[in-house]
């Protein structure tokens, strides 16, 4: 069957036959249907000297050039790590290996969309043969197509000029009535559930499988007293602006709110949702094996991260890391063994499985 | 005839440009709604059996027509005045009605949230004037979004209405005053029958806009207006379920079209866009 760039280029013929279109009107017609040959695959002749790493911009691409990038760098003499910070979402990643010119070599992504991507043939396996998963603190940590340099939390957070008795966790953050308030989370049903589930009493320890139904409706009852942010920065004004008392933001946007307010708006560990920053590398990623090597040093080198803890806040992911985080930071550190001991790491595994259907659902919720 | 054809002919590279870069790839998006995951309607019966596509179709007519409705009236009062004003007021009433159609649509949306929050001029202006005792929720939900929106469609509801007006001989306005007509009467039998087609005009283009709306609910809905842009955006970048973006993407400019091909019968879209002064 004919498709329809076809019948344009035969069109153009036609009309160029019967005198109407001019030779050159022809072939600039032609090149502009790209029926003309072209030369590509510009990437893939650099591709053993250069890798590129996608973030999602502001001072992660600074960071983690400077401390993913640079230290890889080092070990391989000739080898550039580039930082790109157009966003590398689960869709961007899909498109860019279904047009089958892939640019990217490893993209900061999570363990949910690394599972979906995984099981859709748009993701490489991790190569454990290269990356070393004893260089990470948790399995979660290392899954089958990502690993994680990074980690961060997702935390109660509250204005404690308004709250005399603080709140504990997440059953507190439901009681409207002993902490009255506009409630606050992230439009995504990742950790949103958690919370949801922890505040009906179900141990830290044995959360998963959540109970979805339950959860959606615990959603659903504070839906009216509450507001959702979709970025970090909108999450900080929500609470600074007083329009909310009291959230589930990450913890990063929670250090920030906590130091500049001399310790207005304050934050807690106990119950966070502790998440894997996972790396992901797209299937046919110009870097090849280069990449595997890329990911495994970052993973292996404790020092930078513990520097990246300093600049942005993400917690290292290294178990030798939480040795060298200075004094001032442990308060801040997602990873600290303190911290991490009172918070749930968040189940990727079973994320991967239901993340598309509870994120629709929980739209629905939140829309309603 | 044949001079005619020349003509076509010339027309030809910019058709064909268009198609390839702008019409060919669209339906190409738009195909991936019949054939992922499987090939089929799975995606359409979605529309007829899933609640939650279909809040987000309903929300997005109900904020459309509000704000179609909103902007018309306010739209048409701003074209009412300066229709009737003199020349040299006519111009300042215009740089005034364009000049917000330069400003960011993300500042706009921010502007507004300054005015409307809890902590607010507004709230805190009516609280200082004890006129109420607690903050009224201005933003973070369907009014807040409403607001925003008609605030940003006015000018496109003057524009065609005042072009309408405009072309209201006031010899006739004149006429019935004459005959002995109320200023209600030349108003309402005179005026406004004559600037009905701007006005139909100006609800097909406010309508249009309407629909495909994304920053401004994104931003003055508090997460808790999802209309079809941002859903759509929901499902192809985050949830990688391209099936179901594409289907509403089809549904969205298949309404479209089928607005336009309604009112094509009733009102001039060559004016509507602006390809007829």
């Amino acid at each position: 069957m004919q498709t329809f760039q076809q019948d344009c280029v035969e069109l153009a013929w036609q009309q160029h036959r019967r005198g109407r279109l001019s030779r050159r009107q022809l072939l600039a017609g032609l090149a502009a249907l790209g029926a003309t040959t072209f030369t590509g695959g510009e990437a893939a002749a650099q591709a053993a000297r250069e890798l590129v790493m996608v973030n999602w911009g502001g001072l992660a691409n600074e960071g983690f050039g400077r401390n993913y990038g640079a230290p890889f760098s080092a070990d391989h003499p000739g080898v550039r790590v580039v930082q790109d910070s157009t966003g590398p979402s689960a869709g961007r990643i899909r498109s860019m290996v279904e047009s089958g010119r892939t640019t990217w070599d490893l993209c900061d992504s999570s363990a949910s969309s690394s599972i979906v991507l995984g099981r859709a043939n748009l993701a490489q396996k991790i190569d454990y043969s290269i990356v070393n998963r004893a260089d990470v603190i948790g399995p979660g940590f290392a899954l089958e197509w990502g690993a994680a340099p990074y980690s961060f939390s997702s935390v109660l957070v509250y204005d404690s000029a308004k709250f005399p008795t603080p709140p504990q966790n997440w059953a507190d953050f439901w009681d409207l009535r002993r902490f009255p308030g506009t409630r606050l989370l992230r439009k995504d049903a990742l950790a949103v559930l958690e919370a949801a589930q922890m505040s009906l009493g179900r141990a830290p320890a044995s959360l998963y499988p959540l109970d979805l139904a339950a959860c959606l409706k615990r959603v659903s009852d504070i839906r009216r007293n509450s507001v959702y942010w979709a970025n970090g920065s909108e999450s900080e004004q929500f609470l600074r602006t007083g329009e909310a008392v009291m959230g589930q933001i990450w913890h990063t946007r929670a250090t920030v709110l906590e130091k500049e307010s001399n310790g207005r708006f304050k934050f807690i560990w106990n119950q966070g949702l502790l998440q894997a920053g996972i790396m992901v590398i797209p299937r046919g990623n110009p870097g090849g094996e280069l990449a595997q090597r890329l990911l495994a040093s970052m993973l292996a080198k404790p020092e930078p991260q513990v520097q990246l803890l300093g600049l942005l806040g993400n917690g290292p992911t290294n178990p030798k890391a939480a040795a060298l985080v200075p004094e001032h930071l442990k308060r801040f550190n997602p990873t600290e063994p303190a911290n991490a001991a009172s918070q749930v790491v968040v189940n990727g595994a079973w994320w991967g499985d239901n993340y598309q259907n509870a994120n629709a659902e929980l739209m629905d919720v939140i829309s309603g | 005839m044949r001079r005619d054809l020349g003509w076509w002919a010339l027309l030809l590279p910019a058709f064909l440009l268009m198609t390839v870069l702008y019409v060919a790839p669209i339906l190409q998006v738009l195909a991936i709604s019949v054939t992922e995951p499987t090939l089929g309607a799975q995606n359409y019966n979605r529309l007829l059996t899933n609640a939650g596509v279909q809040r987000v179709v309903w929300t997005t007519l109900r904020i459309g027509l509000l704000t179609t409705a909103l902007a018309l009236l306010l739209g048409y009062a701003l074209a009412y005045v300066i229709a009737l004003a003199r020349p040299a007021a006519q111009r300042w009433w215009l740089l005034g009605v364009l000049l917000p159609l330069w400003i960011s649509v993300l500042v706009r949306a921010f502007a507004w949230v300054t005015l409307l929050r809890r902590q607010g001029l507004l709230n805190q202006g009516l609280q200082a004037t004890g006129l109420i005792d607690a903050p009224l929720p201005l933003v973070w939900n369907e009014f807040g979004v409403v607001v925003g929106m008609v605030h940003y469609m006015v000018p496109y509801a003057v524009l065609p209405m005042l072009a309408s007006m405009r072309e209201i001989d006031p010899r006739l306005l004149a006429a019935a005053r004459g005959l002995g007509a109320s200023r209600g009467t030349v108003f309402g039998r005179v005026f406004l029958p004559l600037s009905l087609p701007g006005v139909v005009a100006a609800a097909v283009l406010v309508f249009i806009f309407s629909l495909g709306f994304y920053i401004t609910p994104a931003i003055l809905g508090g997460g808790k207006t999802l209309m079809a842009a941002e859903w759509i955006k929901l499902q192809i970048l985050d949830l990688v379920r391209w099936g179901m973006g594409a289907m509403l993407a089809t549904v969205l400019v298949a309404a479209i079209l089928a607005t336009l091909a309604v009112f094509s019968r009733v009102v001039d879209l060559r004016r509507l866009f602006g390809a007829r002064a």
